[in-house]
């Protein structure tokens, strides 16, 4: 097995693996999924409204040990980053940390879509707030 | 001299690119093909016919394993019709399916780490998930049909979604295989 110590690291020790309250204002949640491999990855963001820092982040996947790991390294990304610097995550980074064969891109590409499925959300639902308090 | 046959599965078999087709049918016209390209017909004949027969049999039996499977099939007509699997992205799935694969996933997961005493739920989850691929199968044979009859683009898009769901249904009903495999060795 091709596996990189890291990614091998990430996968027998996921970081960060859990869920939190999707209905919490200040939580982001991304669900996503890459079809060619049926793989599902749910990757979720708490957020200080004050700040606009990730405070926390939980993952939970279902597929291989790449996008596992891909999703594992995502959270620990995220902590401390503002929701803007978050955003600028690549997958490329990803792709380099765990040193990912070519096969396994598309994991990393999965972690990103995630990353950005989360931050969106929070971004919808502090705007609709905002709205909410306007009106 | 001889000339190589057709590439394409279809053409190869002499049949119209259709989705749904007679399995007898292509059982026969593939066990005629073969012994029309056996490369034991071909041990007189000079060597580049030779080579011709060597790879219209590779060719035909590729052919025929992708065309015998329902899945196999509809997967070779859309990559030839520019709606490969590979190239997709997130967005070509939908929320609720991904939602609705997560949850079942988390309950397999919870029957898995539980004793000897979850096999009855563990084999509850397989009937459902066997339920629910049948009934994607049930669904494609029916856009299989519309195909046929000059569905055009908008099935070819409708296959791509169901095909999608089914894979998601395919690694779910291997798991709980898995689970119940493991179950009874232990």
């Amino acid at each position: 097995m091709a596996y990189s110590n890291k990614v091998l690291d990430h996968y027998n020790n996921p970081r960060n693996v859990g869920s939190m309250d999707k209905n919490d204002p200040d939580v982001g949640t991304g669900m996503v999924g890459a079809p060619e491999c049926g793989d599902v990855m749910k990757l979720q963001v708490k957020v200080n409204p004050a700040t606009g820092i990730i405070e926390d982040a939980k993952f939970k996947t279902f597929g291989c040990g790449s996008a596992i790991a891909s999703s594992s390294l995502a959270t620990e990304m995220l902590k401390g980053r503002t929701v803007d610097e978050a955003l600028s995550i690549k997958n490329t980074e990803i792709v380099n940390e765990l040193a990912l064969p070519p096969v396994k891109i598309h994991c990393s590409v999965l972690a990103e879509d995630a990353i950005k499925a989360a931050i969106t959300d929070y971004k919808e639902k502090s705007a609709s707030r905002t709205n909410a308090t306007v009106a | 001299m001889t000339q190589a046959p057709p590439r394409e599965y279809f053409e190869f078999f002499g049949l119209a690119p259709a989705l749904s087709l007679d399995a007898a049918d292509l059982q026969k016209r593939f066990y005629e093909l073969s012994r029309k390209w056996h490369p034991d017909r071909f041990s007189a004949r000079p060597p580049e016919e030779q080579q011709i027969a060597l790879d219209a049999t590779a060719t035909l039996n590729d052919a025929y394993r992708t065309l015998r499977d329902p899945v196999r099939r509809a997967e070779y007509v859309l990559t030839r019709n520019g709606f490969p699997i590979g190239e997709q992205r997130t967005k070509d799935v939908p929320p609720e399916l991904l939602e609705e694969v997560f949850e079942l996933n988390m309950a397999l997961e919870e029957l898995r780490s539980g004793d000897s005493g979850v096999r009855p739920q563990l084999e509850s989850a397989r009937e459902h998930f066997l339920s629910l691929r049948a009934a994607v199968d049930g669904e494609l044979e029916e856009l299989f049909r519309s195909h046929d009859s000059g569905g055009g683009e908008t099935v070819l898009s409708a296959i791509r979604g169901v095909l999608n769901r089914r894979r998601y249904i395919e690694n779910l009903v291997r798991e709980v295989e898995k689970a119940l495999g493991a179950r009874a060795t232990a």
